[in-house]
């Protein structure tokens, strides 16, 4: 029985056009003639407004090829061949336009008439279905059980009761489509052109080149430094990931264990003191932090003060012409102080998780661990940890995918105030502390480089996918959501 | 005795911990109050004390500082947000969760790979789409930037939807109920909290986001500004020794609802990320 309906709730390609291949081979002329005009079938099946509303889509649709899909693909090949020029009217001295072409409008309306045309075909194959469905009740032979066509009315009632699920997903569906989407379309496809800062519309145009800016992404010569920069920020990238989410998953659980021990007095008010850190703004305080720990920031002139800088200046951490400590601001201390500063502002977050799981560890085991006489240390290793890992498991890779993304954290403290010595990177626009993300918002927002942007931004796609697949299987198969139900 | 040593070096620890997370909190609030309107290099309490940085955030507005309508162009923003993301999410949760149709499980798969691509890549796009509908530098278009996509972010919601007996739904529907009146009747009470925390994050989104503002409010008008862009915008290298204590200031002030707002709302953020599964 649960298999059955899990059945049916996955789609299954070969029964959507199996269907629709029955329909066709055996539908009555009213049937098939819908194939060319879709209202037909509802008409002559008694469900006449419907037909009517049907057949408005259609010329909808045909009206939309005519008027906007087909002049704007018909330059899709291309993106443009007019180019932009002024020119100014000695005389009058007014400047006139040409009918110039512009890449980027040319794209973005392609991509949506593709999806438009797309979507059209899907309901023009659920039309043939659901007319062939009312073909099929219409000719059954009269019984008791012969259902009966809807009337308009009820069909609209339906969408508030059984067909529930259509109404409540139009609008946040639409939202989604138009955020989410069709920008990604429009940026995939941008990978695969040449729009940049000597490309932009509308004084210039763009075109298709293939894939030659991910090769780009992957070649090193004298004046393509992208391989170079994206190897070292990929590198940075995963590493500070996988810093980044174990010390503050290892902190927070230890704080919570802490906090939550018996020697405690008054737990919820030392946690609610941590709370407070992260409940600030991030912008605030991340900002502040970067003041803070800045070249002449107040750190720098107490440490001065207390003769560390002159102590780490000795051992070789701080290099000998400084007077300050670099911790922003040269590759390893910043690298070092941002994972710190990150624990930080994520140890709070781990602990609040923490401490709700540690809560819920059946107190049974850890009583029989005692009385076979294991210690503090044993009874964590193998019981708490393992529990912990077994609940928060799926949520580490989830916290792993964010900090790949972790914009905040590396613009905000680093942006302005890092200036790479590393020649090969600054061509390319990267930072040695630089995630893949806060390269790519360079790109796009300071050197309007979009086409390698987009490039940097599909391979951050592909490696987040990667990893999410691994917790996906956990996180949606549903497996849990009978269980209360 | 013992006991008591451990004791008292068990909560010596927890209160450098504390120290060290509330320093930079500490730090936004003394300089706040700080007659020096530059960074203070040499010490952590101002010199001299003063609340001028206050009263030059609400009465004297200039070119660079317009705290009032940052706040209101904040909070109108957020208000609209948190109605549309909020509905948005019920409604998508209710309908993944309550429902049974044809497609769901790919539709939820669907969802959730979108949710994988990062948002600071489409952002450019959906720049684009705005600039070409006149959306950039307005309130609504911020709002649509916030809000449209909402509806992936239904995970934790119907986490919680999933957890309520479908007994109470088959019981209604036995009595003749609607989905529509199941949905506002019956579930819509039942899952107050959890819309609690829902309405609470989603109005803070536009309070913390500092990305697609930076990039949607380009005008560099400053009445057009939002809090964390108006903020950021005072420790531009040129203003900061003029309005750092000024920055710290805002940052106090906006910080105060933020903050127990977050605290509320910190409960359920367990419950959501563990997924429910801390019951099991």
């Amino acid at each position: 029985m649960k298999d059955n309906t899990n059945k049916k709730e996955r789609f299954s390609f070969v029964g959507y056009f199996k269907d629709l291949v029955t329909a066709i081979a055996k539908g009555d002329w009213s049937v098939k003639l819908s194939m060319l005009f879709m209202g037909a079938g509802y008409t002559f099946h008694k469900q006449v407004i419907k037909g009517i509303l049907v057949t408005i889509i259609e010329i909808a649709f045909i009206m939309m090829c005519i008027f906007y899909a087909a002049p704007n693909l018909a330059k899709f090949g291309t993106l443009g061949t007019v180019q932009f020029e002024q020119v100014l009217d000695p005389l009058t001295l007014q400047t006139t336009v040409n009918d110039y072409d512009n890449s980027f409008t040319i794209l973005l309306n392609s991509i949506i008439a593709l999806f438009l045309i797309v979507c059209f075909v899907f309901f023009w194959i659920s039309n043939m279905k659901s007319v062939y469905r009312l073909q099929v009740i219409d000719n059954a032979p009269d019984s008791l059980l012969k259902k009966r066509i809807n009337t308009f009315i009820e069909d609209i009632n339906s969408l508030f009761s059984e067909k529930f699920h259509l109404t409540l997903l139009a609008l946040p569906t639409l939202g989604v489509i138009l955020m989410n989407i069709i920008p990604i379309f429009v940026m995939i496809a941008i990978a695969f052109t040449n729009y940049d800062q000597s490309h932009m519309p509308p004084n210039a145009l763009f075109t298709w080149v293939g894939f030659a800016n991910f090769k780009n992404i992957l070649a090193n010569s004298m004046t393509v430094t992208f391989g170079y920069a994206f190897k070292k920020i990929l590198g940075w990238t995963l590493l500070w990931a996988v810093l980044a989410t174990l010390t503050t998953f290892i902190f927070g659980v230890l704080l919570a264990m802490f906090i939550n021990s018996r020697t405690t007095k008054w737990p919820k008010m030392w946690r609610t003191l941590f709370i407070v850190a992260i409940a600030v703004p991030q912008f605030v305080t991340l900002l502040l932090v970067r003041y803070f720990f800045g070249d002449t920031g107040i750190v720098n002139s107490i440490c001065s003060n207390l003769g560390v800088t002159e102590f780490l200046k000795s051992v070789g951490l701080v290099s000998q012409h400084l007077n300050y400590i670099p911790f922003l601001s040269s590759e390893h201390w910043a690298k070092f102080m941002i994972v710190m500063i990150n624990i930080w502002v994520g140890v709070p977050y781990q602990m609040l998780i923490a401490t709700g799981v540690l809560m819920n560890i059946p107190g049974d085991q850890i009583e029989s661990a005692k009385i076979d006489g294991a210690n503090k240390f044993q009874t964590f290793v193998s019981i708490t940890m393992p529990y912990v890992l077994f609940i928060q498991g799926p949520s580490l890779i989830t916290d792993f995918v964010k900090n790949i993304n972790n914009f905040n954290v590396i613009y905000l403290l680093t942006n302005n105030s890092f200036i790479t010595p590393d020649q090969a990177l600054a061509n390319s626009n990267a930072k040695e502390v630089d995630l893949l993300v806060t390269w790519l918002f360079r790109l796009t927002n300071e050197y309007y480089n979009y086409k390698m942007a987009s490039v940097i931004g599909i391979i951050v796609f592909i490696i987040s996918a990667v990893f999410t697949i691994l917790s996906f299987t956990r996180m949606i198969a549903g497996d849990r959501e009978g269980d209360y139900q | 005795m013992k006991k008591k040593v451990g004791s008292f070096f068990h909560h010596l620890l927890l209160i450098i911990l504390v120290v060290i997370w509330l320093i930079p909190i500490l730090w936004l609030v003394v300089t706040a109050f700080s007659g020096y309107p530059g960074i203070n290099k040499t010490h952590f309490f101002p010199e001299t004390w003063t609340i001028s940085n206050f009263t030059t955030l609400f009465l004297k507005p200039d070119s660079v500082v317009q705290y009032g309508r940052w706040f209101s162009n904040t909070l109108i923003i957020a208000i609209f947000t948190c109605i549309i993301s909020t509905v948005f999410v019920l409604m998508v949760s209710y309908a993944f969760s309550c429902m049974r149709f044809k497609g769901r499980k790919t539709l939820m798969s669907l969802s959730l790979i979108l949710n994988m691509f990062p948002g600071v890549l489409s952002m450019i796009a959906v720049y684009f789409v705005l600039k070409s509908l006149g959306l950039t530098n307005s309130h609504l278009g911020m709002i649509i930037v916030y809000s449209a996509g909402s509806g992936l972010g239904y995970l934790i919601v119907k986490g919680f939807m999933d957890t309520v007996p479908v007994s109470l739904r088959e019981a209604a529907r036995l009595e003749g109920a609607s989905e529509l009146q199941i949905f506002t009747k019956i579930m819509l009470p039942i899952c107050k909290p959890i819309i609690v925390y829902q309405v609470i994050n989603s109005f803070l989104l536009p309070w913390g986001d500092f990305v697609f503002a930076k990039l949607m409010l380009n005008s560099g008008i400053s009445k057009d500004y939002t809090v964390a862009i108006g903020l950021y915008n005072m420790l531009d290298r040129s203003l900061v020794n003029q309005y750092f204590s000024i920055f710290c200031a805002g940052g106090f002030i906006v910080s105060i609802p933020i903050s127990i707002l977050f605290i509320i709302m910190q409960k359920f953020y367990v419950e959501g990320v563990t997924g429910g599964s801390v019951k099991g």
